[in-house]
């Protein structure tokens, strides 16, 4: 039934076409659909994700920049609405862990090693 | 006793690990944004579901007592749910609530109110969910306490149940 | 009726498996004798009454059996009969009887190809195996029943997932599973070493197979469902970094990391401790993995079950089989390893050793990204999330290296340093691929740093394996390692010009409008509709054209009826270098035109081709019978 409605609807109204641009899809990339299971804006067909990417819309077509915009979703809904984690005290491990691996297993590599004269066979 | 060093560490490892994983289990607060609350409500404006020319702005600035903003929605099955509590706020507690409307119609909204009472003091239209986003919500019932200074003290994300009213009663004392 | 027969081969199953462990305990014990034959087919009794029940279970959901709980919840008698039985799997507890079933049949598997070994050592991995059967049953009978009734019996089921429906993803999980629950083989095979102290290189010759046939399966369920997500999903990418896709990728890489370390093992008798560690390691991510996604912790498209309560159990499953194989590694491992600690600088074994550090820290790296967000909401109640940036950004300059690696690794030799005599040879190797990637940089207007990097480091990769195979010609090639390393080689040269050159176009088109984009047309020219037995669907007939062609594309949206739920089906055409990619967007107003999604996809038919060169080369691993000379 719902679909027949699309067809009629799709018959009687013309508008043009309008299309999201490169930087617009680029944050909707960055932002999470809270209703929906891990999908970003950009891959969600629900009303919120809908909604807010009108706002998002509206927004920049208001000139407000991309930390702007991030910056209004933040105080809302929290960090988590990012893909990005932000930078600060409580997350700073996501990138200092990674590193004290590497070095240390630099520093038993380096233990291992043993670099006797070159020898050919 | 080397060995048994080692033992003891990994078990305490263990223990941890099963401790982290079981309270992950246990909270999944993911839905409850809870980042809005102590911060100012944010200003909007609507229509009033029952006047077109009427605007309701929030935040309420010369409200002397806590006030609370429930976003509603007629064809929201778990409304139906907490609406009996939202009547003994209005009614018992004589808190005033203000009501948006989500996405909805006015008739079926009022279809609503009639059949289940009006808890609403005053009533706003939210017809692109906009308004609500604004305020950091992002589906229907969530629910807003607010002071006397404008700043939100409780945000609650789906429908009011016991635990809920209890801490908005306690609040308001 | 079947239900009744299903939970009585299953208890049959769980009894004989008890009876097992009993009968070797005494023998373990009280140092009687054990009669080998009937052990073995004893777990042979219990691996076919597993796979009766199995059998039961999908004949129960393809005669629409509602008397069981499982079928009402997941099936209907309007699905096509393949979906009918692939729904077997497609819930909690149906795919933990595939589970188990893979956990016995790796060691049914075992049983049989195992003719010349130790009888010790084959007996006591079957008696870990068996464990690991009976705990994962108990788990099954008692808390994931699949054979649960429900009464009264109701007419019609609750319907599967219209999302579930399709081909690839039905066979995903099934290639999964006998890739990482495959791992439990190993696990016991390693365990039954430590014990009767036969942990040596002769042990890595014979575990070797237990690795490469897992990891081939795995590499393949992983690429399938990549597969699947970009011909279904309509989002036009095929890895998102969601946590459901790294809980496969952390199994993969430690297994990785394994089938290198292993071979050290056997060639160089050094890294003893750490392929134990490894082994056991693969395993428990594999079951991590399983606790992660059925638990109810991750918040992601691909997540079932959420129930935490038998998330709890699988937690403790996996702490209990973690601990106590810890504890045997701790008491039984090789003490005499102190003596043998040195690698020779640029030997084969030390760029074993390098590949080793590299792969764990790429696991380090996904493993926090996906359990971070979950720890810090333990911690401190802060809910964030990691996306694809972290890992892409972190691990983007490694891969680089790991290309240049496995270039040059398999030309060293085991004991050592050979390099100053071949490094002539990388020298000729890195300037054809300077060359080659210079010469494309040129052509494809391209001069982006990590372009450069990614063409001219797999490039080199790939060169090198070509100048072996062709050059060298010795006389044993190892194929395994040609192709899953050309395959890799491929894969990251795929990768980085699908990044570079891949365009992406959402719009709103009103019918018999058309939208623009750089050198894109893309014109929505009519609709239809059609109504199949379990959905309803809509058809948009668009049109893109770029420069001189113009590409019909046909993409739909799909109302289905048993659940009502909406999907959107893509429309692909490959056109050799790269895929035309539309799909529709559905939403409630349809009245500001429907929403499309384009996606210009340079060069993934090259991606799919890399995994199938990577899996054809784990394939040949497997089958590869000799001692390969160390070449």
């Amino acid at each position: 039934m719902k679909l027949f409605t699309y067809i009629f609807f799709l018959i009687f109204f013309t508008q043009s076409a309008i299309s999201s641009s490169d930087r617009e899809i680029e944050i909707y990339k960055n932002i999470r659909c809270l209703v929906c299971q891990g999908q970003s804006l950009n891959d969600s067909n629900s009303d919120f994700a809908n909604d807010l990417k009108k706002i998002i819309k509206d927004k920049i077509d208001q000139n407000e920049t991309d930390k702007q915009i991030y910056k209004y979703l933040v105080d809302r809904f929290g960090d988590w609405i990012l893909f990005d984690p932000p930078v600060k005290i409580t997350t700073i491990f996501l990138w200092i862990i990674p590193l004290l691996v590497l070095i240390s297993g630099f520093y038993v590599l380096y233990k291992k090693v043993s670099f006797i004269k070159n020898r050919d066979d | 006793m080397k060995n048994q060093f080692k033992i003891l560490i990994l078990a305490l490892v263990f223990f941890i690990f099963v401790l982290t994983f079981y309270f992950a289990l246990g909270t999944n607060n993911k839905n409850n944004t809870q980042v809005m609350v102590s911060k100012k409500l944010p200003r909007i404006e609507l229509t009033s579901l029952y006047e077109e020319e009427k605007k309701i702005s929030f935040p309420k600035i010369n409200f002397k007592n806590y006030y609370i903003i429930n976003i509603w929605a007629s064809w929201c099955v778990p409304c139906r749910d907490e609406h009996p509590f939202l009547m003994k706020l209005a009614n018992e507690n004589k808190v005033k609530i203000f009501g948006i409307n989500y996405k909805d119609s006015k008739m079926n909204a009022l279809t609503f109110l009639k059949e289940l009472g009006n808890p609403f003091y005053e009533i706003g239209i939210d017809s692109n969910g906009q308004n609500s986003i604004e305020l950091g919500a992002y589906g229907v019932p969530e629910t807003y306490l607010i002071d006397n200074n404008g700043i939100i003290v409780l945000k609650h994300v789906g429908p009011i149940n016991k635990d809920m009213y209890q801490k908005i009663l306690d609040k308001i004392k | 009726m079947a239900s009744n027969l299903g939970l009585i081969c299953l208890s049959l199953a769980l009894l004989t498996s008890i009876f097992l462990i009993l009968s070797f305990t005494k023998h373990a014990i009280f140092k009687t004798d054990l009669n080998y034959k009937n052990f073995y087919f004893s777990f042979k009794i219990s691996f076919f009454l597993i796979l009766l029940a199995f059998i039961f279970l999908i004949i129960a959901f393809i005669f629409s059996d509602f008397s069981i709980l499982a079928v009402y919840e997941n099936s209907h008698t309007d699905k096509p009969l393949f979906y009918k039985i692939s729904g077997t799997w497609g819930n909690h507890e149906g795919s933990m009887l595939l589970f188990i079933l893979v956990i016995s049949l790796y060691g049914f598997l075992f049983i049989l190809f195992s003719k010349n070994l130790s009888p010790d050592l084959k007996s006591v991995t079957i008696f870990f195996q068996s464990i690991i059967q009976i705990i994962f049953l108990i788990f099954l009978i008692f808390t994931s029943n699949p054979f649960e009734k429900i009464l009264p019996v109701p007419n019609q089921g609750l319907g599967l997932n219209p999302i579930l429906q399709d081909p690839l993803l039905a066979l995903h999980p099934p290639f999964l599973y006998l890739g990482y629950v495959g791992f439990s083989l190993l696990f016991s095979l390693l365990l039954a070493a430590l014990v009767i102290n036969q942990y040596d290189s002769r042990w890595a010759s014979i575990a070797k197979r237990w690795i490469f046939l897992p990891w081939t399966f795995l590499t393949f369920g992983i690429g399938l469902g990549s597969f699947w997500a970009y011909y279904e999903l309509g989002w036009g990418g095929y890895w998102f970094w969601d946590p459901v896709e790294n809980a496969s990728l952390m199994p993969w890489i430690a297994s990785t990391a394994l089938l290198h370390s292993i071979l050290v093992m056997e060639k160089a008798k050094k890294l003893f401790n750490w392929t134990a560690i490894l082994a056991i390691l693969t395993f428990v991510l594999s079951l991590f993995g399983t606790f992660l996604v059925r638990s109810g912790i991750l918040n992601s498209v691909h997540a079932f079950a959420n129930d935490p309560s038998r998330g709890f159990f699988i937690l403790i499953i996996i702490s209990g089989l973690t601990f106590a194989a810890f504890v045997i590694f701790i008491l039984k491992s090789s003490k005499e390893e102190k003596n043998n600690q040195s690698y020779i600088f640029l030997s084969r074994e030390f760029s074993v050793l390098v590949n080793n550090y590299l792969l764990i820290f790429a696991l380090v790296v996904v493993i926090i990204g996906t359990t971070y967000p979950i720890i810090l909401s333990v911690l401190t109640s802060e809910s964030i999330s990691v996306g694809p940036n972290y890992y892409n950004s972190i691990l983007a300059p490694f891969v680089f290296i790991f290309l240049i690696l496995m270039a040059m690794g398999p030309y060293l030799k085991w004991g050592k340093n050979f390099f100053i005599s071949i490094k002539y040879r990388f020298l000729n190797f890195l300037l054809g691929s300077i060359f080659i990637t210079a010469l494309l940089s040129f052509v494809l207007h391209n001069y982006d740093i990590i372009f450069w990097l990614g063409i001219s480091c797999s490039l080199y990769l790939l060169i090198s394996i070509i100048y072996e195979a062709y050059y060298l010609r010795f006389s044993n090639l190892n194929f395994g390692r040609l192709f899953s390393h050309a395959g890799f080689g491929l894969l990251i040269f795929a990768i980085t010009l699908n990044h570079f050159f891949s365009k992406e176009f959402t719009a709103k088109i009103p019918i018999g409008e058309s939208a623009t984009y750089e050198n894109f047309k893309i014109t929505f020219v009519k609709s239809s509709s059609t109504k199949e037995k379990n959905y309803d669907e809509l058809f948009g007939y668009y049109e893109v054209t770029k420069g001189n062609r113009t590409i019909p594309l046909k993409p739909s949206i799909r109302k289905y009826h048993q659940p009502e739920q909406f999907t959107a089906e893509t429309s692909i055409k490959n056109k050799w270098f790269s895929d035309f990619y539309l799909a529709m967007d559905y939403s409630k107003d349809p009245s500001s035109g429907i929403g499309i999604r384009f996606y210009f996809n340079y060069l993934v038919a090259l991606i799919w081709a890399s995994f199938v060169l990577i899996i054809l080369g784990g394939f040949l691993a497997f089958i590869q019978r000799k001692n390969e000379k160390s070449i």
